[in-house]
């Protein structure tokens, strides 16, 4: 047993059978199918032994949220006991066709984006299409899916001539597929934040980070993207060169996600771990040693914010609100909803489609009531399901502190 | 980046947060998770075993000058009651009651436990009105586990009151599995469920002819005054809740409004962060760490207020050598000094145990002390459950403690 799991154990039986934590799951407040995290988390798991029968499948319905973890009075670590849960079940049973496809989101990014993009685009707005896609593999034909990019990330970083020269400190920067393939503009205005603020920015090879393989339980498959991104990154590591990243979720998968639940801590893995933040993090960092340029242009006006739960499970409070509060006029409004529901690619399947739309109503209530036609959150699933449901602009808030510097990426 | 940083976010420190707040201060609260609120009923015990609970505070003050009621004085015990009673009241949940005189309400088990003050959902329950000899109806849902209406029923009757039991048909609401507390009280916000409640409880009541209604405490979370107002209108009969075994819906709503007035009052919440240790120069508190994912988290403020509870809230934990240890500034605890003396022989010992005793000892501005009385940090305060020399379960003074001194620090 490694410490992670005797961590995972051991915090099983820090569970007083509160109930906090069903009171606050999310997903239990509106479906039947998930009974609640205190069941399928620390009393299930009293039940699974190898080589025994499943005790409870109702763990797959557990959307990783991890709001649990959150509020558990006592520490233990729900969220981490489901999805180990869920992947004894992937590789007792199999995992379906459909989570396969989606799980591979470098794959999937890398067939969609290109100049063929408007064509995929098309057909993913065509709406026999995406009957058939639902019928054929289980993707609701409402979910929101992403816009391909016609281009890469990659390849306009690659084209690009750096706006600084001369000896700067370093940082690397890790994209995520959803930035490469989808949303380019988010990883432009990182740079163009990071270079405004004096460092050479290295995007060096890498993979997806393999958290929507971890979501959806194909555990061996994850180890090998997060093996492969530790490689690329661990030489930067080891030279105190910073990782950071726009998708919250990516960073968190770096950090803790991949090592505690498939058990990893060598050395490498904890070097690379220890290295990673979430951007606004690090530029939080910069912000306390001083070193944060505010040469801001004042932004008038009041948008709604919503920290999703992947930048919640970094424990690291709101970074966004900590250094957007520094720009002249720019009033946030913090979203209190619990989750948007989409969880990654939870709920884009067709039986979780709903399920996922009654768990972000609160949040859907509460950006519709700010008048406002923009939204931030630092996660690019949530972006994509609040615009779907509010019919409200979602962008990265790098985008607007990019704007108050005044670059254009 | 703060002014100050409480750890900790019950009831304690939620007074001291909205305390610094109003003074104009940048202020955190920085918890592990859901404080020991959750757990409460969300009436305030103030002293148990007296008849005029104010007056017995201040007996006791002056008998135990170390206890925390002593150390808060009585401004601070009925300003920082006032203060929550305000938010209370603007929050439309009003906290009912006098400093002077104990209600006596009825638990899930029929037993009469004294409090003070009680949200206004409950009060039509306090023991003088049952005893008036017209008949109460104890209802509830058999889908709600741990609540049984015939056992209450009897237990009051035990004690001269004239109640009964009846059994709730769930209204149709599409889901079968698991009703916690929190569901029901969700399902009781939507106007539907409060219909078909509200006919049950009519019929019941015209065949029964019962003056009062006693009903679990899951009569909503966001709008209880008017849930509990809705269905007495449609039953011809007073309603009033018995808190459930937790989670208990009063207190997430206490701590829900608590919440709001801070975060109105422009104070920053960050649950999860489990502060493991602190970085000091001297005698003055710098920063702490908060775990976090990969690395830990340093938080820095002028100023803290350590609130994490005791043994029951996780401020202090026992190791398996038999020693008592405080979980996050690791602060020198006042506790018996081996395994041995943590219990009383018997069990029900009139005095309690010794080791519900331990915690921190301060001084007389809630500063933590060591074992020789030496000052160990100039900026801390330490406010409710965490504080040493009180038995706050036995003593029937959870609340009240926890009040006083979370508002002290609020306002020193």
């Amino acid at each position: 047993m490694d410490h992670i799991e005797l961590s995972l154990t051991q915090s099983l039986d820090h569970c007083i059978k509160c109930n906090i934590c069903t009171s606050a799951c999310p997903v239990a407040a509106v479906t039947d199918a998930f009974p609640g995290p205190k069941y399928v988390g620390p009393q299930a798991q009293r039940f699974r032994h190898a080589a025994q029968p499943v005790p409870d499948e109702s763990v797959d319905y557990c959307s990783g949220c991890r709001v649990c973890n959150q509020v558990c009075p006592t520490g233990v670590r729900i969220a981490e006991l489901n999805a180990r849960a869920r992947a004894q079940i992937v590789a007792e049973r199999g995992m379906p066709l459909r989570n396969r496809i989606i799980a591979r989101s470098g794959l999937v990014g890398r067939l969609s984006s290109g100049p063929h993009a408007p064509l995929v685009n098309f057909t993913l707005n065509f709406a026999p299409a995406r009957w058939l896609i639902e019928r054929v593999m289980g993707i609701h034909r409402h979910a929101p899916l992403p816009k391909a990019s016609t281009y890469t990330f990659r390849s306009w970083f690659k084209r690009r001539k750096p706006t600084v020269n001369g000896k700067r400190p370093q940082v690397v920067y890790f994209h995520g597929c959803s930035t490469n393939y989808y949303e380019p503009r988010v990883g432009q205005a990182a740079i163009a934040v990071l270079e405004h603020l004096g460092f050479e920015v290295i995007v060096p090879p890498q993979r997806c980070c393999g958290l929507p393989l971890l979501s959806n339980g194909d555990f061996p498959a994850a180890q090998k993207q997060h093996e492969y991104n530790v490689t690329h990154l661990l030489p930067y590591a080891r030279a105190g060169i910073p990782i950071v990243g726009t998708s919250t979720s990516c960073t968190l998968t770096l950090k803790e996600e991949a090592p505690e639940l498939l058990g990893l801590h060598g050395d490498d893995i904890r070097a690379v771990a220890a290295g990673t933040y979430d951007i606004f993090e690090f530029l939080r960092d910069l912000y306390m040693q001083g070193r944060l340029r505010t040469d801001f242009r004042p932004i008038e006006r009041a948008i709604p914010y919503h920290p999703p739960c992947q930048l919640r499970a970094h424990r690291i409070g709101r970074p966004v609100l900590d250094v957007l509060g520094l720009v002249p006029g720019l009033r946030l409004q913090e979203s209190r909803a619990e989750c948007c529901g989409i969880a990654g690619t939870y709920g884009i399947k067709r039986e979780k489609y709903q399920i996922a739309m009654d768990v972000g109503q609160p949040l859907f209530q509460f950006v519709r009531a700010s008048g406002q036609d923009l939204a931030l959150c630092d996660s690019e699933t949530c972006r994509w399901q609040i615009s779907h449901a509010t019919g409200v602009a979602t962008r990265h808030p790098i985008e607007i502190l990019a704007e108050a510097y005044g670059l254009q990426p | 980046m703060y002014d100050t940083i409480v750890i900790g976010a019950g009831l304690s420190g939620m007074m001291a947060a909205i305390g610094r707040a109003e003074r104009g201060e940048k202020v955190l609260v920085l918890a592990k998770g859901y404080g020991a609120t959750h757990w409460s009923t969300s009436c305030i015990d103030l002293l148990a075993g007296c008849d005029d609970p104010f007056h017995g505070i201040t007996q006791l003050a002056a008998q135990r000058p170390h206890h925390p009621y002593a150390l808060a004085g009585p401004t601070m015990i009925e300003g920082g009651i006032a203060r929550l009673r305000a938010i209370c009241e603007a929050a439309g949940y009003p906290l009912v009651g006098n400093l002077n005189r104990h209600m006596l309400l009825p638990t899930a088990l029929g037993a009469l436990r004294p409090t003070t003050f009680a949200p206004v959902t409950m009060i039509a329950g306090d023991a003088r009105q049952l005893r008036d000899g017209r008949p109460t109806l104890i209802a509830g849902f058999a889908e709600l586990r741990d609540f049984f209406p015939p056992l209450i029923a009897a237990n009051l009757r035990a004690q001269g009151i004239a109640a009964t039991a009846a059994q709730l048909a769930m209204p149709p609401v599409g889901r079968q599995r698991d009703f916690s507390p929190a569901t029901l009280a969700r399902l009781c916000e939507q106007p539907a469920f409060r219909a078909s409640l509200g006919e049950q409880l009519a019929a019941l009541a015209r065949q029964g002819d019962y003056a009062r209604i006693g009903l679990p405490a899951i009569l909503g979370l966001k709008h209880a005054t008017e849930v509990v107002r809705d269905l007495q209108n449609r039953a011809g009969a007073l309603v009033f809740e018995i808190p459930t075994l937790p989670v208990s819906v009063p207190g997430m709503r206490l701590y829900q409004i608590l919440e709001d007035e801070f975060l109105r009052l422009g104070g920053r919440i960050q649950l999860g962060g489990f502060v493991q240790r602190g970085e000091s120069i001297s005698d003055t508190l710098v920063a702490v760490f908060s775990e976090a994912a990969a690395r830990e988290q340093r938080h820095a403020a002028r100023r803290w207020v350590l609130a994490t509870g005791g043994i029951l809230g996780g401020g202090a934990r026992a190791t398996p050598e038999g020693y008592v240890r405080e979980t996050a500034l690791d602060l020198p605890l006042q506790a018996p000094a081996g395994r041995a003396g943590w219990f009383a022989p018997r069990f029900l010992n009139e005095e309690g145990h010794p080791i519900f005793q331990s915690g921190v000892r301060v001084d007389e501005r809630l500063r933590p002390l060591d074992a020789a009385g030496r000052l160990v940090y100039d900026n801390v305060m330490v406010v409710g459950g965490a504080l040493a020399g009180f038995d706050p379960i036995r003593e029937g003074c959870l609340e009240g403690a926890a009040i006083a001194t979370g508002w002290m620090a609020g306002m020193s």
